[in-house]
């Protein structure tokens, strides 16, 4: 996803609170400083950088049982858990993560990083610039997918990781999986990857461009020079009310809206009172998809919108390469693919070269597909049918293979 | 153990002694991928299965083993030539939609193929239809026509004539008796109740 939002609770089923069963309960984010200069792909560095992460679960003794959950767009390291007792929602992957749950904090130890480039603490174009004293702006470099990988590697570093039992990831996050089998081969053991693609189809760069039109046109994006708490307020809704529609499907949207009306929209019972004014919200969905950019702009920086979505829009594993497979020629780790069949985003055909090109190149990878409606979030589905084919996949015996095949 | 369990432990000791060891192996319909674990277990085989249903991959995935969701033929287009050692087909032929085409598929990307199949010519099939006049039903098939899948039934006739009319090679063939165990040696499509092939170009 790009949607780090988990779906209202419907009424009457309340959402678990802190302290439920499966739960990992109250949590609180750490700071990873790397302080030495960091080079990104293109060439430019900055002198150092700060990633904000949290972790669930103890790492054991021998060190082996690591699992990095890698987010979305729009997503952040708080995956699970709660940050306080009043907070509205948990992290935006406590559905599946937890003690007893899929990815089981009992038996693993889960670490989650808010990308370089992001804005929820790490690192990005709203930070700092130490050599100006005023935040980066367009002066940040150009973020890949793999710069998002190496930071994430320093952090692994840091912490003392040096085999992941898994990289999770959906969406942008299934990206970051893949990428980090491909550069660091001998890490990864496992790359569970959902809703995802080896390269952004046209369609999907073209929603990214939308959005990106509605913030630099947005005046107060100012060639992204903007203060703290302002910024292209306007620009970044309009470009998250359009993001979203791609993360839904006509099915889910229509089950969960139809065409009901808000109460200024309702079509007058006297026909003579006149009908709601053109500029009125009318339908419930416009009502939903406003609510969405509201809430966006007060937890989103503008500019870090631009860098993500050109991450995601640049990134095409076989680019320069022969071939997909030439790509994946390094990949050591097992995968698993989980394609959605509403998805219209990355739709199941864009998960499914992934397998077809491991398997080609001779890795062991395996596709499976789920027949939600919900589109491009299906990955944060309350699915029992998911939850046990990621347990099946993370916590089956490990086998004995041989690469030399 | 059930007759049907012991029926298909038969078939998969067959196609077990015809599988090289260390072969890179695919089934197609695949199911809960016990053939392919027998094959990993006994044969070291690197296996890979395909199977249309979610449950049937988890279960796959469970037991270590490589498994793909989706359409057989359109798995197999994405492979070039010779990709695989051997493809398995087994039980799977009658209740695919153009069977000619996913057993010539198959032989583009293996170099051999195993097919294995219930004979509907054996006796007892002609004599239930022959008496009762109704669908066959009875331990492997024992569902009314209404809550089964869509079926092609096949012969030993029919198997090894489309194999002269499309000039496939028949490397090997093993028929068993009704008990789908002993051989079978004489007028096997009357005699034999389960049929096994191995194909090649």
């Amino acid at each position: 996803m790009i949607d780090a939002e988990p779906e209202k609770p419907l009424p009457g089923t309340a959402a678990p609170r802190p302290g439920a069963p499966g739960d990992v309960g109250l949590v609180k984010p750490s700071d990873f400083v790397h302080a030495h200069p960091f080079t990104f792909g293109n060439g430019l560095t900055i002198p150092g950088f700060t990633l904000r992460y949290e972790t669930y679960g103890r790492l054991n003794t021998t060190r082996d049982n690591a699992v990095l959950i890698c987010h979305a767009l729009s997503g952040d390291h708080h995956c699970a858990g709660w940050h306080a007792g009043e907070d509205r929602k948990p992290g935006w992957w406590n559905n599946l993560i937890g003690p007893g749950k899929a990815v089981d904090t009992g038996r693993f130890f889960v670490i989650c990083a808010n990308v370089l480039g992001g804005c929820q603490g790490s690192t990005g174009p709203s930070s700092v610039n130490p050599a100006t004293g005023r935040p980066y702006g367009l002066d940040f470099p150009f973020v890949t997918i793999s710069d998002m990988v190496r930071s994430q590697k320093l952090l692994l570093e840091h912490l003392g990781i040096a085999e992941l039992h898994a990289v999770i990831g959906g969406s942008m996050g299934g990206m970051t999986a893949t990428q980090f089998a491909i550069e660091f081969p001998g890490l990864v053991r496992r790359v569970l990857a959902m809703a995802t693609t080896a390269r952004e189809s046209a369609q999907a760069i073209a929603f990214n461009e939308v959005g990106r039109q509605a913030i630099m046109q947005d005046p107060a994006w100012n060639r992204g020079a903007y203060p703290r708490e302002g910024g292209p307020r306007v620009g970044l809704a309009i470009a998250r009310m359009m993001a979203h529609i791609t993360y839904l499907s006509d099915a889910s949207m229509d089950r969960k809206f139809g065409r009901r009306r808000t109460q200024t929209g309702a079509p007058a019972a006297d026909p003579g009172a006149g009908a709601p004014a053109a500029a009125d919200i009318q339908f419930e969905v416009e009502s939903y998809l406003r609510y969405q950019g509201q809430s966006f702009i007060n937890r989103f920086d503008a500019n870090t919108y631009l860098y993500i979505t050109r991450a995601l829009d640049q990134f095409d594993l076989a680019l320069g390469k022969a071939s997909l497979e030439a790509a994946l020629a390094p990949v050591l780790a097992e995968t698993l693919v989980v394609g959605f069949a509403s998805d219209w985003l990355f739709p199941p055909e864009q998960n499914r070269a992934i397998v077809l090109a491991l398997l080609r190149a001779g890795k062991r990878a395996s596709y499976a597909e789920l027949a939600t409606d919900l589109g491009h979030d299906s990955f944060l589905l309350e699915s029992e049918e998911l939850y046990t084919l990621v347990r099946a996949f993370l916590e089956r015996e490990q086998v004995v293979f041989d690469f030399a095949i | 153990m059930p007759k049907v369990i012991e029926k298909r432990t038969v078939d998969m000791q067959i196609i077990g002694d015809w599988v090289e060891p260390r072969a890179c192996v695919l089934d197609l319909g695949c199911g809960r991928g016990q053939l392919l674990d027998y094959l990993v277990q006994t044969k070291q085989v690197s296996a890979i299965g395909v199977d249309l249903d979610l449950a049937k991959i988890t279960a796959c995935v469970r037991r270590g083993l490589v498994a793909y969701q989706g359409d057989m033929t359109g798995f197999m287009r994405a492979f070039p030539e010779r990709h695989f050692d051997r493809v398995i087909c087994s039980r799977t032929v009658h209740e695919l939609n153009d069977p000619a085409e996913v057993i010539l598929e198959a032989l583009r990307v293996a170099r051999a193929v195993t097919v294995g199949f219930v004979n509907h010519g054996y006796w007892k099939n002609r004599f239930n239809t022959l008496t009762r006049g109704r669908k066959v039903r009875n331990v492997i098939y024992p569902t009314e026509w209404f809550e089964s899948r869509p079926a092609n039934p096949v012969t030993i006739a029919d198997f090894e004539d489309f194999c002269r009319v499309k000039g496939i090679r028949i490397a090997r063939r093993a028929h068993l008796l009704g008990d789908w165990r002993k051989p079978c040696r004489a007028l096997p499509n009357l005699l034999a109740g389960y049929a096994l092939y191995d194909l090649a170009r």
